[in-house]
Order: structure tokens, then sequence, then C-alpha cells
């Protein structure tokens, strides 16, 4: 598949496919009609404060995919990269935490630890010779097998002094992210070095023919080598800004965000092939990505389009380019040269236009966007559901943010919410993280502050993660809530208190003892290994238990990642390995219905389950028999009154010192401190459970 | 028979036995006959997806939108099931939904010759969130009766998944050595222009390759869903890692042209014994991972020793 090589070298090839040799202009397009669309649909998306805040998002990444790029310009790839931004976090965490060495010391040897883990990769592929493919998929296990173990999955490094923050939080003028001061250079070193110097060029040479590269003199095992040491060292760096970013390191850092950095090098016209690709190529598929995820949430629609969309972009790009490759190279055998040698004009044109880009995707023209605002908004004033005429009383708009998606507890919580918001008369904003990730939560909030909400509600999955941005918010005249898990208490101004961690664990536990009569052993399934809120709820139950059940033994914790399947098969194995347990608790949603089927199927009568989960899912098994109860509290409850308070914080009808609140169809709820309370958990079982429906 | 054209699949085995030997001597309980049928239950589909896998890389080729296939057949069997759709009709329909899936990738890869990564990365994207999109989250619960073990029983349920996977894998191991067809993949993979000299057509065979790789992630999808009562919409997260990296032990290469079916059976067997055989030892879950990472390292390592080995030997 490698390109032939043409026999006219000489010929000098039209301007616009000096810049855009493998047509990348077609992505430049893109970008301005993803500007256009957003520009008309979002609200606030073309303003210079939500363009930084796309460049903010966009650091971590781009560091991975521009180092990823001279590894597929030479036909190698490598997938370790988010892994291993999980091993440095946890190792300058750690280092600097428990080791007490001092910041900048900590940032070196994890920097350290980037470089020895590509260069790990390095000797693996160069010396012995092995696919890249294969090599970093077992790093990419190995990589983040080692965060987890050397953690324990729990530990979770926070506290960092706000010089450090600052890099990953702070403005610099005011306006410009501090971390822009590394993503730019690193752009324009890559970009320099790869296209300017003898050791990038030789690196395009390697990848259309490594042994033929070899006859020609370059040291390819050393090229090969330095590329990959230079992958992790840049992970690495991708790491520290990341932590810096969110204000805590922990294992699950960076998780997947390879395949983000390889989309967007592929998106940018490199060929995996090796042989093809520009860094210019590569900053564009990388905005391209990242403008349409933040467009698509200014304009509220629904996140999962942005996978529908890349995947659609990446199969349309790469046709184009293949029939684009079959018509020319009809006619090319006499014409254009397919070898493109950039001069040092070249180079001025593409650092501008890499400037360029930046600034479009900054929004770096406030003018043409303030004044275009007005002229913008009458256009399109019928498409647009915001913008509302000036008669019509505006409908508070309330963000409500779950900790996933996908997830049917969080399903269950919007069904409340949405019947809240039809009796209210507000808009309702549902968008969040498909998958866990704290990471995400902060890019939707920010996206939230900057499109202008009246009042944003959060589901909290890591409360140090999250809190810096729910101040910003709050400094920005937004009302904060959070629901189901709390953030920092200078963070929000309530918290919809349906159970703390403690009020949690507690049950559990002492629902476990009822069921084992306060003595004999148990198992627990958790989450992921290093899921914040369920290690939060074990450190509660071993209290509970070190407290009142002396005779209760937690004899495992096992994990389920989310999975039911994978629940059910940690179950059968619990069940095996300790035949004295009588009680499995699941601690996850999934989880508790997968430990059933297990204990059903094993024909283990004298086993009981137990747990945290959704009636619906559990029903068959409480029925049957098997689950003895499950522990809970009405999420669609929760929702509701999650819509009710925002709603009153926002008219002012709820403020600090309030100590009711009427809501609804649930009448007064009692409101403690800066708490409403929802009530204590509640226990489903065999009687009550077939009430209940969600 | 020389010994010496096994030694992949040998330095795997003798992998597998040395792990099987560890976790014998911490806790011999493993070795009883319930663990075992579960351990091959638990590994069927996986199995059944990296069968698929190992014709994909044998003719040069990757597919790594396995899992989200994969959770869309579920669904779409779930779905199905309870629309009313007779159970031993299952089987044909899921079979049809995961073969369009696999047609499609095999027409961008096969016949428009795109980069199979690529575009299986783009896939894995798309069908993980357009599925996401329609069912939000949602599981498929409410299903008939006999949607469990296709109605069987617990018993002959299991016996019959795991007969198929087995019949599965006989099946194409035999195909691969003896049929035309199986021997064109991996002309196709050791070079695809001198195929295509010898009369094979490349395009075709990768079009074949890629649609029973849709078809076989069908199938494990439904054996998988039908040993529950429902059927989350998350399912197969990470799949297309396992069933590569299961591949890749199994010592088929990664380039394309090289491999066997019963080297990817060993490979299966020796990753998805580590998780339980953990536990087993007792030892922490949390360095799970870790020690998945080692075993693909140290099966290339042990690969690339025994072969510089052998030529010292012969020198």
């Amino acid at each position: 598949m490698k390109p032939a090589i043409e026999h006219s070298l000489f010929l000098i090839p039209p301007w616009y496919s000096r810049i855009f040799p493998n047509n990348e202009w077609v992505l430049l397009i893109v970008l301005l009609i993803e500007c256009a669309i957003f520009a008309l649909t979002g609200s606030n998306f073309l303003t210079a404060a939500n363009g930084f805040e796309v460049t903010r998002l966009v650091v971590e990444v781009g560091l991975l995919a521009l180092a990823l790029t001279p590894i597929v310009i030479t036909g190698g790839i490598d997938l370790s990269v988010g892994s291993m931004m999980g091993l440095s976090a946890v190792v300058m965490g750690s280092l600097w935490r428990d080791a007490h060495l001092p910041m900048p010391v900590a940032i070196c040897l994890a920097l350290l630890v980037g470089l020895l883990g590509g260069a790990l990769n390095a000797l693996l592929i160069t010396r012995l010779n092995f696919p890249p493919l294969i090599v970093t998929l077992g790093t990419f296990s190995l990589f983040r097998g080692l965060a987890e173990g050397l953690t324990r999955g729990i530990e979770n490094y926070s506290g960092f002094a706000p010089q450090f923050l600052f890099l990953g939080q702070g403005y610099i003028g005011g306006v410009i992210p501090t971390q822009l001061f590394v993503l730019l250079p690193a752009i324009a070193v890559c970009a320099w070095w790869l296209h300017r110097t003898i050791f990038g060029r030789s690196l395009y040479a390697i990848g259309y023919s490594s042994e033929g590269s070899r006859y020609a003199g370059i040291p390819v095992t050393r090229r090969l080598g330095f590329i990959y040491t230079l992958s992790g060292l840049a992970a690495s760096l991708a790491a520290i800004i990341y932590v810096a970013h969110l204000g805590q390191a922990k294992s699950d850092a960076g998780t997947g965000y390879e395949l983000m950095a390889i989309t967007a090098v592929v998106l940018g016209g490199a060929s995996i092939f090796g042989g093809r690709g520009t860094v210019l190529g590569t900053v564009l598929g990388l905005f391209a990505i990242v403008i349409l995820q933040n467009g698509l949430r200014l304009s509220s629609q629904p996140a999962e389009l942005a996978g529908i969309l890349t995947g659609t972009l990446l199969i349309v790009t790469i046709l184009l380019d293949r029939f684009s490759k079959m018509r020319s190279s009809h006619r090319r055998i006499h014409t254009i040269a397919e070898k493109i040698e950039v001069k040092n004009s070249q180079v001025a044109v593409l650092s501008a236009v890499i400037l360029i880009a930046a600034l479009i995707v900054a929004g770096g023209n406030w003018l043409l966007a303030g004044s275009m605002r007005q002229e913008i908004r009458k256009l399109a004033g019928i498409q647009n559901q915001n913008a509302v005429p000036p008669t019509a009383v505006r409908k508070p708009v309330i963000a409500v943010m779950p900790k996933a998606k996908g997830d049917p507890y969080f399903i269950s919580c919007r069904k409340g919410i949405d019947e809240a918001a039809n009796e209210q008369g507000v808009e309702v904003l549902w968008d969040g993280p498909t998958d866990l990730d704290p990471a995400k939560q902060n890019e939707v909030v920010e996206a939230w502050i900057t499109r202008g909400v009246d009042v944003i509600a959060v589901s909290v999955e890591n409360e140090v993660a999250i809190s810096t941005v729910l101040r910003k918010a709050r400094e920005r005249g937004i009302k904060v809530v959070t629901w189901d898990a709390d953030s920092q208490k200078d963070a929000r101004d309530f918290f919809i208190n349906q159970a703390t961690p403690q009020g949690i664990g507690y049950t559990l536990v002492d629902e476990a003892a009822r069921i084992l009569d306060g003595k004999g052993e148990f198992a627990i399934i958790t989450a992921s290994l290093s899921a914040a809120n369920q290690n939060e709820w074990i450190r509660h139950i071993k209290a509970r238990l070190a407290e009142k059940y002396p005779e209760m033994k937690l004899v495992a914790i096992q994990p389920s990642d989310g999975d039911r399947d994978r629940a059910f098969a940690e179950t059968q194995n619990v069940l095996k390995v300790y035949p004295k347990v009588k009680l499995v608790m699941g601690i996850a949603a999934p989880a508790v219905p997968g430990a059933a089927e297990a204990v059903k199927q094993s024909g283990r009568t004298d086993v009981k389950v137990t747990g945290l989960s959704l009636p619906n899912m559990c029903k068959p098994y409480i029925h049957a028999g098997v689950i003895e109860s499950i522990v809970l509290w009405n999420t669609v409850d929760l929702g509701y009154l999650t819509i009710y308070a925002s709603r009153a914080l926002s008219k002012g009808e709820l403020r600090a010192g309030d100590s009711q609140l009427n809501a609804g169809r649930l009448g007064r709820i009692e409101i403690k401190g800066d708490q409403v309370l929802l009530g204590s958990p509640f226990i489903f079982n065999r009687q009550n459970i077939d009430r209940f429906d969600f | 028979m020389k010994l010496s054209r096994y030694k992949r699949e040998i330095s795997a085995a003798l992998a597998y036995a040395a792990l099987l030997m560890a976790v014998g001597v911490a806790s011999p309980s493993f070795f009883s006959a319930a663990n075992l049928s579960d351990l091959a239950l638990n590994n069927a589909p996986v199995l059944l997806v990296a069968i698929g896998m190992t014709m994909v890389i044998l003719v040069g080729q990757i597919d790594i939108s396995v899992g989200s296939q994969f959770a869309v057949c579920s669904v779409a069997a779930g779905w199905l099931a309870r629309s009313g759709v007779p159970v031993p009709l299952l089987l044909p329909c899921v079979l049809l939904i995961g073969a369009s899936m696999g047609a499609f990738n095999g027409l961008l890869i096969g016949r428009m010759g795109l980069p199979s990564i690529i575009v299986t990365l783009a896939m894995l994207v798309f069908w993980r969130d357009a599925l996401r999109w329609t069912t939000e989250g949602a599981w498929v619960q409410d299903l008939p009766t006999n949607f469990q073990w296709f109605g069987l029983g617990q018993a002959y349920g299991q016996l019959l998944i795991v007969a198929v996977a087995m019949a599965v894998l006989i099946g194409f191991s035999w195909m691969l050595r003896n049929l035309r067809q199986g021997r064109a993949i991996y002309a196709v993979g050791s070079d695809a222009e001198a195929a295509r000299l010898a009369g094979i057509e490349p395009p075709s065979v990768i079009f074949n390759v890629f649609v029973l790789m849709g078809a076989l992630t069908g199938m494990a999808a439904l054996l998988n869903a039908v040993r529950f009562t429902s059927v989350p919409s998350n399912a197969g997260l990470g799949l297309e890692l396992k069933a590569i990296a299961a591949v890749v032990v199994g010592g088929t290469a990664i380039t394309g042209g090289r491999g066997r079916l019963l080297g990817t059976l060993i490979g299966a067997a020796l990753l998805g014994t580590i998780g339980t055989a953990l536990t087993f030892a007792g030892i922490n879950p949390f360095w799970e991972k870790a020690i998945q990472g080692a075993i693909i390292l140290a099966a290339l390592a042990a690969d690339r020793l025994i072969d510089e080995w052998r030529m010292r030997n012969q020198q």
C-alpha cells in the first residue's frame, strides 16, 4: 500500500498541495463549517472565552497526538500513552505526598518514568523487532496495571500547591490558559523538527521503506527508539498538565486518550502505513474533534452525536483521500511530483496557518464575534430555541449533569427531572460524560459557563477535581447545586442530599448483618477498583464492621468495572474460593443482578445477595428469593427534588438559612444547613418492590 | 509432523501450563469440574470473537470495532426476543445483523482498499455512540422466559454454548487448513500481490473475512446474552483488545499470513484464566492488568528467545 515513488521529483507542485500535501484543506473546511453551524445554533460559541477554553481542553490530547504523529509517519503506533499518563500521574502524586519530595523533583521523576516507559517500548520494538501494535498493547495493560497496583486503586492524591495548579487552571493576562504556553511551543518545535530537520525528514524515509532507509545510511533503530521514548515523555508531560488541570492524581488518568489522539492524527491525513502526515494536519484534526464536542455541548445537542459524527468524518476523509489519489494517479504520472519538499517560505506559511487555525479556534476575532452576534441571532431566530422573543417570559435554564449519562441509575433520576421540569416550566439541559470521567465533567461545566445557564446541578464524580470549576461558575453568578454526590462545601450553594457515604455504608452493613444474623463471611463486588464513591462507601462499611459487628468478616472485594457480565464471573469465583461466604454485596447497580445470576446458576440456596441497585433490574431476583433486599433511595424523587430546589434557588425563593423547601408532590422537604434532605436510604424487599418502577 | 512448526503454540501452552501449575499448587480446588465449566462458559464468547479476529489478522488486517458490534448485537437480540421473535429464529437474525456490520467494514476495507485500523476505529466510536443514543443506557428487560438458555434449561444450555464454540473452532480450523478459501486467507495475508497473480481476488477474500468476523461477533453476543435474563446496553467494552491479545499470545503474526486457531484457543484460555487464577491464589485483583500486560510481553519475548536459541543450535 505504500505510495509508489514517482520519477518526476523536480517539478514544483502548486502552492496548495505544498501546504496541504495530504488534502488537509478538507479539515479546514470542516472546521469552518463546524464554526459556522455552532455559531448559529450554540450559545456563546464564537467568543474569545470559549475559544480559549477549547484550547485548554486540547492540550493533553494535543501533546499525545503531536508525539504520535512522527510515530505514525514511520508506520508505527503507540497505544500505551493513555496508560502512561495514569502511571506518571500516580508516581508524581505519591512522590510528592508520601515521599515528601518537593514538587519540581516529583515532576522531574514523573517525566523520568515517562521516559523509561517510552524507552521500554522503544527497546522491545527496535532491539527485539516486535510489531509496535503488539508491544504497546502489552504496555497499555502493563502501565495501567502498575498504576492501579501501586495505588491499590484507592489513592487519590490532591491538595497540590496553587503554583502548581496554576499550570492547569490559571490564566495568563486574565484570559489565556497557562497550558497554551506549553502546547503552542510544542506544536512549533514539532513542526520545525519534523518538516525542517534532517532527523525529521528521515522519519518519512523510514515510513516509506525502513529497509531502504537503512541502506541510505539512516540509523533506523536509533531514530525509532528516539520517537517512542519521546512519546513516553510526552505522555508524562500530558499527565502533569492533566493533574494540574483537575487538581488530583489518580490511576485512571488519561483513560481512552490514546484513541482520541490516534483519531486526531489519522483525521489529519497521516497514513497509518507510514510515510505521510503533517503536524498541521494533526492540529487541524485535533481541533475538528474538540470543536465538534464543544459545539454540540453549547448548542445542547446530545453528546453521542460527537462519536457518530467523528466516525463518519473519519471515513469520509479517508474516502476523499482515496478517490483523489486514484484520480491523480491516472494523471500524475507525468505531471505532479509525489515527493514534496518543504522550503523556508513554506514553513513560514505553515506556521502562519497554524496560528490562524489557532486563532479561528480561539475565536480571536472579538469584534467580528461581537458584531455578528446580533445579526446571527436575528437570522437564527427561528432555529434557535434560546432566542426567545423579548415579550415572552424567559424560562430559567437548569443544567443537570449525571456522573455518567448511560447509567441506568441516572436514567431513572431523569424521569423525575423531566417530570419536575414540566410542572415548573423550566428548561433542562441534560449532559455529562458517557462513562465515569472526572475530566469530562469539568469540560461540560466549562461549556455551561460559556453558554450561560441559570443553575448548574452536578452529581459529582470527584469532589476535588470539579470544585475549582464550580467555584468559577459561582463567580460568574451561576447558582450551583450538587445532587447525588457532593463537591467541596464552598463550591456550591446547596447539596441535594439523598444519603451520605456514611449513611449508605452503614445501612448496607446493617442490612447485611440482619440477613447474616450478625456473624459470618461476606464479599463485596464493587464497580472499578478506582471508583471514588465506592471506595468511600467501602471505607465506611469497614468502619461500621469494626465498630459494631466484630463477628462479620469481609473476605474479598472484587471489581466489576460496571459490567454485569464481569460481576457474574467474579461472583462465581468468590463462591468457589470462599465457600463460607453466605452473602454477596454488590455496590454498583449492574453488580447486583450479575451477582444474583451467578448465585442462582450455582444452585447455592444458602447464599444471599444484597447491595445498592435499581428495583427494576433486581425485581425478578427479589421475587425468586435470590436477592434478599436492595438499599437505595427513590431516584425519581431525587431528580424531582433537584429541579425544584434548583428553580427555587434561581428565583431567589431558596436562600441560605432556610429550613424548609416546598417541593411539589413531595411536600415540605427539610433543609439542614446547606443540605436539602431527601430522607434516609430505603430498603426494597419482596413486599414493597412492586410499588416502584424505575 | 515437525514439532518445531508448532513452537509458537507450544510456548503459549507452556506458559498456560505454568500458570495452571502455580494456581493448582496455591489452590487445588481450582480444578473442580464446576470451576472449569464456568471458565469455559465465561470465555466462550471471547473465543468466538477471537476466532474471527484470527482470520482478520491472518489476512493482514485488524478489527477494533468488535466490542461495539458485540454490544449492538446483544441489544438487538434482546429487542428481537422481546418483540416476539421465536427463540430459534434469534440466531439467524443476529448472525445477519453482525454479518451486515462486518460487510460494511469489509466493503470499505476490501473493496475500497481503506486501512482497516482507521475504518474500524471509526466504526468503534460510531456504533458505540449510536447505541448509547438509541438505548439511552437502558437495559433490555422483561425478556420472555425461554430467552435464557434458549429455553433448554441451565445444564443443556451451557452444554450447547460450549459445544457451539468448540464446533466453530474445529470447523474453522479445518477450513483454514484444508479448504481453498482457507488457504486463500493465508495467501492474501502473506503477499496480496502474489496472491492476485496466482488467481486469488484479495478484495473479495478480505470482504468475506470481515463478514465472517461480524457474524461470529453476532453469534458470540447471542450466546453470551442467553446466559442471563436481561441485556445490558454497555456489553463488550474492551472486547476488541481481549480478542487481539488472545490471538497474538497464541502466536499469530500481526503482519498476517502466519498462525493457527489452535494457538488462539490457547491464548484465549491463558488470558481468560488469569483473573480467576488470581482470585483462587488469593492475589489482590489490583495487579490483574499489570500481570496481563506482562504475559503478553513475555509471550512475545519467549517467541523471540526460542527463535534465537534455534538459530544458535543450527550453527
